[in-house]
Parts: C-alpha cells; structure tokens; sequence
C-alpha cells in the first residue's frame, strides 16, 4: 500500500502537528517548549496536576485531553515513539513548580515506560513530590505485562475529576489505579496504516483476514481471523472482556469503542448495537458509553472496545464537569 | 601506539559509529517493521546525531562529563526505547572518571558501568531478542580483553566480533520485550533491530581505532 497522507515535510510533522493542535484550541491548550502541551489557564495552587507522555501519530490522543477536568500537560514524543526522558523530566518540574504535586499516567509501552522510570528516578531525587500510576489492560497481552490502550482516558476522567475536586495526590492515585485495575480493552485490526515518517505499511492484513490483538501502533497481535460481521466481531471481543475482567450479573460497565481512524462511526454505532444486546442477555447493566475516536493509528482501520466496572464513585467522577479539545462533559 | 584515549578518540568512535548507522538505516527499519512500527533507523540515525554534535562541542570538560552530556543530550530525542536505553548506556559510561585522556583499562570500565545502567532499566538480558544480545557480550569482551592487557584496537575488535555473533544469533529467538514480544513464533527468522544497531556500532568503534593502528 503506497503512503498517501498530506504532508509537508516528514522530519516536521510533529513540531507541525503541535503548532496546528495549539492555533485550534487557544482557549485550552498552548505549547510549554518544544514538545509538551499545557493548558492555557494552569489549575488553581494546591490541586493535583496530572502529567501524561506518549507518541504522537494518534490524535486526538493524548493531548487532546489536556483541560479543565482531564490532564494538565502532555509529553509529546515524535511519530510512534516515547519522548525522551529528558523532557519528561522538564515537564514534571513545570508541573511541580510553587510545590505542586503531580500525578504521571503511562501508557504500558517499553518506550514510554522507560522514558517515564528514568524522568521519576531524576524527580524522585529532587524530591519533587510525583506519583506514577501505569495503565496496562490490554487482554491480548500475557498478564502482568499487558499495554496501555484506550483505557488511559478514562484514568484521566477520573482522576482529573478528583484532581480538580481538590483530592490529595494519595486520593488522586487511589483513584486512576481503581479505574486501571477495573478496566479491560482489547483491539481488531481490519487494514494497516503507513508510518508517515518513513512511508512504509505498518504491518500486512489479507484482505479477507482481521486481526484481534493488535496493538496502538500496529504490533502484530495473535489472533488473526477470517472477517467477521459487526454482531460477530462484537461478540467474540465482549465475551473475552467480560471473562478477562470477570464481571458478574448485575455489575455496572463503562464501555468505550476507540476507532483506530479508517472505520466509520457507521460501523461503530453497529458494533455498539450488539455489545447492549450481549450486555442486556447478561443482565449486566451499561451505565456510561464513549463511542469515537480517542487515539487513533493513522488510517488503521479497526476499533479498540474497552469495558471498564463502575462503583459508585468512579460513575460521579466519569460524570463531572470536563472541558479539553476532545471529552467534554457539560 | 600511545595507548591512552583523549576526546579525539570518543570523537572517532561516534563518527565511525554513526557512518554505519547511518548506511543501515532503512536495513534497521526494515529489521523493526517486522515486529514493531518501523521507525528504528530513523530513531538511531537521530541519536547519533546528536551524540556527534555532543562531542564536537568544544570545551574543557572530563570524558566523563562528556560522556554525559552526549548521554542526556540522546534522552532528550523522542525515540521510544531505543533512544532510552542508548541514552542510558552512554550516561552510565559516564559513571567511571576517566580524566581527560585516560587508558584501556579505564575505558572498559567505563563501557561496563554503561551495561549496569542499562541492567537497572530494563530487565531483557540476553537470549531475550533485544540490544542486549549484543551489548552484554560486546561488554564482556572488552572487559576480557583489557584486563589481559590487549590494546584499544585488539580490544575494540574483539568487541565488534562479540556483537556482531550476539546480533546474528537473535535471528533465532523469539522475542520476550519490546514490541515484538507480541509476535510470539512468527518474530524468529529475523535479526533484532535494536541488536543489529549495537553491532554496527561496535563496528564503528573498532573501526575507528583499527585506522589508527594502520596509519
């Protein structure tokens, strides 16, 4: 598959990308340095500010959930890949500035996580007072060493909701680990996306072939399958969720379907449809959705389905008040 | 020869280094696509980047502080893992003091602190298809070869054959970190790219002192 994507320069596309994502949202977010996205009105003193880190190539995330309600700042590295520890470590003092304290959420990627470890390592002997709580619930992987995928938004929401509440960072990290440990994604590829620095397919798919187990930036997964239809493709990914994650009849679930970029929200809504029906036959009770595109593979296409138990507080906080360029709740 | 290594040397070394990087680039790209997202050349072509313009930087610093400096300057590239860890190892080669001209002895130490900094961040060893493959028994070598008393260059040699065999024999491994620990089966019949990355640039390390001794 050639690459055809509108580009000016491949060596720019970041710096590019982050000069367009700051010119279309000044009232949320504007550019600390090179690479990091702050929000343009900082928190009030004395509130938790939340710090995430990542690669870039999957907008909106996960910059765009910088706001009122979610993130403070977003360590942006470049195409696919974890920026360099160094400015992880530039971000956190940004944030921790006037004795602040921060919360730093990692995707589970070995570029991401060791960016994160060696900037906590530095912070930690500033004494700088920062926790990191990792997000791994992706079921494709072997337990114990499973990516981050879609479910670090909801981390934001909710520990972002508590932050802005006024919790400690004790509460704060509470908090996104009870969201992290409850939640469950598991990714289908359809066809690849090309990396835009090097113009290359990411990775081969057979025509009549899917793929269960793919990771956000095309990893080859393990379940490669004849195309299924939507009603089966949502029931194969479901069934595994709600085993994995052992949920039980009468549970409230949180579910989120995440478009990788190329497949429609037409295909979404049908996928959706499905996961009520199953939810509904199970008697386990569907209490939020999020359906659309929260980080994305280029022109991927496939969808992330995450399902996530929801008590009591973790619903209040999913529901409070948000505003950043893409989740706002009113 | 004078045996002693001045900055000229490290200087050498990175540049021979990166000509090879630089030459392979696509190949490494090629290698990671396999099991990651294809990006590797890019990532190290940039690393040695900035290490080169690093140690051109005049000034009257410690190799040491040198090494250092280069080190952070690679952590600040936004490469994933790649740039992490070789950002880490030229850091922890930073570990030894070594002066401003210093001997064989030294510099091996110097490369096996960098090995310890890398163990503390990642838990891949060898047999585990990554870098490591190359860079422990690189290390090793040129801690065996120092010790019995070999000459940089000997020694530089002995360490590029150690890598070089490391990075040959991840092509039948199945890969336990990284992204293509994903691949499970399907990752074996290949080379590692991050390994194949360490040998081109042991490659260059020793090419840079095997010149020398010609000359």
């Amino acid at each position: 598959m050639r690459m055809k994507k509108f580009i000016n320069d491949p060596k720019q596309i970041v710096p590019e990308l982050l000069d367009g994502f700051r010119l279309a949202f000044p009232r949320h977010v504007k550019l600390s340095g090179a690479n990091t996205i702050v929000r343009t009105n900082p928190k009030p003193s004395g509130k938790v500010r939340l710090v995430t880190l990542g690669g870039s190539g999957h907008e909106p995330g996960l910059s765009g959930f910088v706001g009122r309600g979610m993130l403070d700042a977003s360590v942006v590295g470049e195409i696919f890949a974890a920026p360099g520890a160094a400015k992880c470590i530039e971000a956190l003092r940004d944030a921790c500035a006037g004795d602040e304290s921060a919360l730093l959420i990692v995707l589970n990627h070995a570029g991401d996580v060791l960016a994160a470890n060696i900037a906590m390592q530095a912070v930690e002997r500033e004494r700088l007072n920062v926790k990191m709580v990792l997000t791994e619930e992706d079921i494709s992987g072997p337990i114990g060493d499973r990516r981050g995928l879609v479910g670090c938004v909801a981390v934001y929401k909710v520990a972002g909701a508590a932050a802005e509440n006024g919790a400690s960072l004790g509460k704060c990290v509470e908090v996104a680990r009870r969201m992290a440990e409850n939640m469950r994604t598991l990714a289908v590829a359809l066809r690849t996306a090309t990396h835009p620095a090097t113009g290359q397919p990411i990775f081969e798919l057979g025509d009549e072939e899917m793929e269960i187990g793919m990771g956000q930036h095309g990893e080859a997964g393990n379940g490669r399958m004849q195309l299924k239809s939507a009603d089966q493709t949502a029931e194969i990914i479901m069934g595994r969720l709600l085993a994995d994650l052992k949920v039980n009849t009468g549970e409230q679930l949180l579910v989120m379907l995440n478009g990788a970029g190329a497949t429609t929200l037409m295909e979404l809504y049908l996928v959706f449809r499905r996961v009520a029906r199953v939810l509904e036959a199970k008697k386990i009770k569907l209490v939020r959705s999020a359906i659309g595109e929260f980080i994305t593979t280029q022109e991927q296409a496939g969808f992330q389905m995450m399902i996530a138990r929801m008590d009591k507080e973790l619903l209040e906080l999913w529901d409070a008040p948000a505003d950043t360029p893409f989740f706002r709740v009113l | 020869m004078n045996d002693l290594i001045c900055i000229c040397d490290l200087r050498r070394m990175f540049a021979e280094a990166a000509v090879r990087i630089r030459d392979h680039s696509k190949m490494l790209s090629q290698l990671d696509s396999i099991g990651g997202d294809g990006d590797h050349g890019i990532t190290m072509v940039r690393a040695m980047e900035v290490l080169e313009n690093e140690l051109n930087v005049e000034n009257d610093k410690l190799l040491n502080d040198r090494l250092k400096d280069a080190g952070w300057g690679v952590l600040s590239v936004s490469g994933g893992a790649s740039s992490a860890l070789l950002g880490t190892f030229v850091c922890g080669m930073g570990d030894v003091n070594l002066g401003r001209e210093n001997d064989c002895k030294h510099l091996a130490a110097s490369f096996v602190a960098g090995l310890h900094a890398v163990e503390k961040q990642t838990k891949a060893r060898p047999g585990d298809k990554t870098m490591m493959d190359a860079l422990v028994p690189a290390v090793q070598a040129i801690e065996a070869a120092a010790n019995s008393g070999e000459s940089i260059a000997r020694t530089m040699e002995r360490a590029a054959d150690a890598a070089g065999t490391g990075a040959a024999s991840t092509k039948d491994m199945i890969a336990r970190y990284g992204r293509a620990k994903f691949l499970g089966e399907k990752a074996r019949g290949s080379a590692d790219a991050g390994a194949t990355s360490i040998a081109l640039l042991f490659q260059g390390f020793s090419a840079a002192f095997a010149e020398q001794e010609g000359a």
